[in-house]
């Protein structure tokens, strides 16, 4: 067990550094930037008649930065700020912390990510058993034509082309909202109701870019698997189709769910277009507004959760992938 | 060729010549009608980014009187929020879009390569630095990553664009040449070369190179596919100041100016800039099943 | 149904015929044509004794394994003839279950690729169960207790292999582990397809001396597909040389060995050196091995590496005529051929 352990150490370890270097990067982006938004802002402060040390303590809880410390201890000081999940206040929501905002954010993307992920996982990978297993008939070929079809557009297409046609020529869904503003929140059904019907259809755009991908790959998975001598030797030991079947599953899905992982990771940042479209306020929403805000310390915040996600994922995907797989030495 | 004027007669006692590249890419190009088409549409979408322009004067003229005009004969494709011909757009859009992906492609393939070479070759430190951080660009997601570099970099013009979609594209293709490059430091020609003398330069251009070439040869074609998104996404999200017009302003500019979401009068200045971005990117996909089979000769049919 | 298959022809008045194979013909479809892998093949394989399959690869004696277990697969398809077993008719047109049922609890086999002919993610003795709920075993212990004595025989630990996965076994011990699955279920019909082949000298004899000895005691009808004569003189009673998809001699080992009549087999023969005697009398085959797209359609298969062609070879093909009780050679000049 021992080596296992080894491997999730060093694993950690690895993803700590990474941390470290994109926080570094979102410093030294701030810090850099064209006309110091940090200098300014203090500047700003001075200049409304704020004491100099009460502006300097202002300018340190928004941005993490001392302006007047040498480079290396403002850099320490947000590092140091940021291990311990402190990503400093937001501008354009007047002082608010930053990792406040993420978090209200973060369920937004989640629900949705998640559950346009697992559609598309499962109808991806289904559709990929048919078109491998029918390779050599119409449905086979049809599936791996409408797969690579789909695959092929770029989500912004997708969320746009389903929004005109289920938004705007057919009024079938509302647009523009996460749920209907007539309706006060809460947990009754036409609330829960109304957020489902928001919901369908970037959901359904995640789902339907994605599909093409989950397909392709499952696809070539199980032709791969197919090919193999054990799957042609359960047959000739008259093994059922089953178990064959499951033979089959288990090989070909092994590598897929090292990926989903990881899709699960970058999901947090691989929703920007959809969520602008629809006006969903996650995660991908919150760094395009803030963007447009100049709210650096809310987009640097998200930007540094959304490759935390990545991260993390890395690290569950390998551990995940010694437990499914016997052949990684476990001792 | 001194060959090609000989009587037929003597074919039979012409001796075999192996045929040529372009030979080749023909046959390959001919065997699916589907590689024709694509090859089609990327030659017409390349006149259309080179000669278009130049059919149209530098500033479209706008017509307050005429907007979102249907499709007619005077403007095929309709007209937009200002009255401006759509085909007018897309013409002189196009040219931005194919440059600036053309540029991204070569700076990904080229930054790629030549990383992957050095650390599969080289090894040692360089290998260790050059992988870190490719790891770095592999695990930070992407598309977030440009849109916080626009806030340092105004990268609108076609050359930052390609530069900047460059510098954070490579490293996939760095692992991958670096892993080919490692196995083929081992092999006996490679051996040999080194035994000739020549020197490092020598054989990681003149004998490693050329065997990782069909795989960055693929992955130029599929880097112009995956940079139009980019770009055109970076436009649409209006992340990058507009500069010139291209395709990725007027999805902006029809989905959060001209209101496309709410009326269908604005149908077709919304559907052309999509159109042309799938038709494009599906032509380059199509067309690289015959690049695939040229560069792969295991894929020959016998 | 095709209980009472006749034996033609065999020295040995007792024997009875297991399995008998009639005008077996195997097409593979490419993009460059059809080509026969098998062509019109007869054979009787004998109730328990060893019958030894013998080839060059490409010679057609793998797609015949496979056409015994009605398992040939596309690109190939079974064009013509029947495959009849003594108490289950023509597996051929065996469907669904019934072909399931036949395959395993009547003909067990060992592959080729032995050594990866297991589930990567399940332990051995899960697969085994699989097996055995495969075939309706109402005691899985039972089966469970069967391969365990199997592995002991086998000089295993049956508590260690059948808790490993595949991957923590040697390949001998996943060869032996090939032939317990084989066998696990009783057969009465034992498929050898290259048993010995990616196995080191001494695992080999070992491995053989256990398929000798489970053969006797369970009087099973063996079948082994080789390409090693070495293999084939130690343990078979009977011998098939094959060819280019055709059947070029057979006969009880002992008689084709003493007396080979086909120019190949002799040639075979010849190539083998041998630990005692001169290594310069050991030939090498001249010529390259069959290939499936270069077999001539008319005439005999085997006259472009063969030293006793005359023009009659280029015309027409031999057919398989006894030369002596219970041995058979297709060649024009047989009769020509003496040391």
């Amino acid at each position: 067990m021992s080596k296992f352990f080894k491997r999730i150490g060093k694993r950690i370890v690895a993803g700590l550094v990474m941390i470290l270097a994109v926080s570094s990067f979102t410093f030294f982006l701030v810090h850099f930037m064209p006309g110091n938004p940090v200098q300014t802002k203090l500047n700003t402060l001075i200049e409304e008649g704020i004491p100099p040390l009460q502006a300097q303590a202002q300018v340190r809880s928004m941005y993490g930065f001392i302006p007047h410390q040498p480079l290396y201890i403002q850099y320490f000081h947000y590092v140091w700020q940021v291990l311990h999940l402190n990503l400093g206040k937001s501008i354009s929501y007047s002082g608010v912390p930053v990792m406040h905002l993420l978090l209200k954010a973060m369920p937004w993307t989640v629900i949705m990510v998640l559950t346009g992920l697992a559609v598309s996982f499962i109808i991806g990978i289904t559709a990929g058993v048919i078109a491998s297993v029918k390779r050599n008939s119409k449905l086979g070929d049809g599936l791996l034509l409408l797969s690579t079809f789909l695959h092929g557009i770029p989500q912004f297409i997708m969320a746009l082309g389903l929004a005109y046609v289920f938004t705007t020529i057919f009024k079938i869904f509302p647009f523009g909202a996460p749920y209907n503003a007539a309706i006060s929140p809460g947990f009754t059904i036409p609330f829960i109701g109304s957020l489902a019907r928001h919901a369908v259809l970037p959901i359904a755009a995640y789902a339907i870019s994605g599909f093409g991908a989950w397909a392709l790959t499952m696809r070539a998975s199980v032709t791969s698997v197919l090919g193999d001598d054990y799957i042609l030797a359960a047959e000739l030991r008259g093994v059922t189709p089953s178990i064959r079947l499951r033979y089959i599953a288990r090989n070909a899905m092994l590598p897929l769910f090292t990926i989903l992982t990881l899709s699960v990771g970058f999901m947090f940042g691989g929703s920007i277009f959809i969520e602008t479209i629809f006006d969903y306020p996650g995660l991908g929403y919150t760094i395009n507004t803030a963007l447009a805000a100049r709210d650096y310390p809310l987009m640097d915040g998200a930007f540094l959760m959304i490759t935390a996600a990545v991260i993390i994922a890395t690290i569950v995907a390998d551990l995940l992938y010694t437990v499914l797989d016997p052949r990684i030495q476990r001792i | 060729m001194a060959t090609a004027n000989l009587p037929t007669s003597h074919e039979h006692i012409k001796p075999w010549t192996p045929p040529t590249f372009w030979s080749i890419a023909w046959k390959a190009l001919r065997r699916k009608p589907s590689r024709m088409l694509g090859l089609g549409i990327l030659v017409f979408y390349v006149l259309m980014a080179v000669f278009g322009p130049m059919l149209y004067p530098a500033n479209l003229p706008t017509n307050p009187a005429n907007i979102y005009a249907s499709p007619s004969w005077a403007h095929p494709l309709g007209t937009d929020f200002e009255g401006t011909d759509v085909l007018a757009l897309i013409v002189t859009g196009s040219r931005y879009v194919l440059y600036s992906a053309g540029l991204a492609a070569f700076f990904t393939v080229s930054i790629g390569a030549i990383l992957g070479l050095v650390s599969g070759y080289f090894r040692g430190w360089p290998e260790a630095i050059i992988m870190r951080i490719a790891d770095f660009f592999l695990t930070v997601p992407g598309f977030p990553l440009l849109v916080v570099l626009s806030t340092v970099w105004n990268f609108g013009n076609p050359v930052s664009m390609g530069l900047v979609l460059g510098l954070t594209g490579w490293a996939a293709l760095a692992r991958a040449v670096r892993s080919q490059t490692l196995s083929l430091r081992e092999r006996s020609f490679v051996e040999a070369a080194r035994g000739l003398g020549l020197s490092r330069r020598q054989i990681v251009f003149g004998e490693v190179f050329p065997n990782t070439a069909p795989y960055v040869a693929m992955h130029f074609l599929l880097a112009i596919t995956g940079s139009i998104y980019l770009e055109v996404g970076l436009f649409f999200l209006g992340v990058v100041p507009f500069s010139t017009n291209n395709w990725g302003v007027m999805l902006n500019l029809a989905f959060s100016q001209a209101g496309a979401m709410y009326s269908t009068r604005a149908l077709p200045y919304l559907l052309s800039p999509l159109f042309c971005i799938m038709s494009l990117t599906f032509g380059i996909v199509l067309f690289l099943g015959a690049v695939d089979e040229v560069l792969n000769p295991r894929l020959r049919s016998v | 149904m095709g209980a009472d298959l006749k034996v033609i022809g065999n020295a040995d008045q007792d024997a009875q015929v297991e399995c008998q194979i009639r005008d077996l013909t195997v097409t593979f479809t490419t993009d460059s044509g059809e080509f026969p892998a098998l062509n019109h093949v007869n054979l009787d394989i004998i109730k328990s004794k060893i019958t030894a399959i013998v080839g060059e690869s490409g010679s057609g004696k793998s797609t015949l394994g496979l056409a015994i277990l009605n398992g040939v697969a596309f690109p190939g398809k079974v064009t013509e003839g029947s495959v009849d077993f003594a108490e289950h008719g023509n597996v051929l047109k065996l469907r669904g279950k019934a072909l399931r049922h036949f395959r395993g609890p009547v003909v067990g086999t060992v592959f080729q690729a032995s050594q990866n002919a297991m589930n990567p993610l399940a332990r051995v003795g899960k697969q085994i169960l699989d097996l055995g709920r495969s075939h309706h075993y109402k005691d899985p212990r039972k089966l469970l207790h069967e391969a365990e004595n199997l592995a002991r025989r086998m000089a295993m630990d049956p508590s260690r292999v059948l808790t490993a996965y595949p991957h923590q076994l040697s390949g001998g011990m996943r060869q032996r582990m090939g032939i317990i699955m084989a066998l696990v279920l009783k057969p009465k019909v034992l498929l050898l397809d290259e048993p010995t082949t990616a196995l080191d000298l001494l695992t080999q004899s070992a491995v053989l001396e256990i398929i000798r000895s489970i053969h006797r005691e369970r009087h099973l009808t063996t079948i082994l597909i080789t390409h090693d004569m070495g293999v084939v003189a130690e343990i078979s009673d009977y011998i098939v040389v094959m060819y280019a998809g055709r059947v070029v001699e057979q006969g009880s080992t002992h008689e084709t060995l003493r007396d080979p009549r086909h120019p190949y087999t002799r040639a075979i023969l010849r190539a083998i050196p041998r630990l005692t005697g001169d290594l310069n009398r050991a030939r090498p085959l001249e010529g390259s091995p069959p290939d499936l797209t270069q077999i001539p359609a008319t005439g005999c298969v085997f006259r472009s590496r063969c030293s006793y062609r005359v023009p009659q070879c280029d015309l027409v093909a031999p057919i398989l005529e006894s030369v002596d009780t219970g041995h058979f050679v297709a060649c024009h000049q047989e009769g020509l051929i003496r040391d």
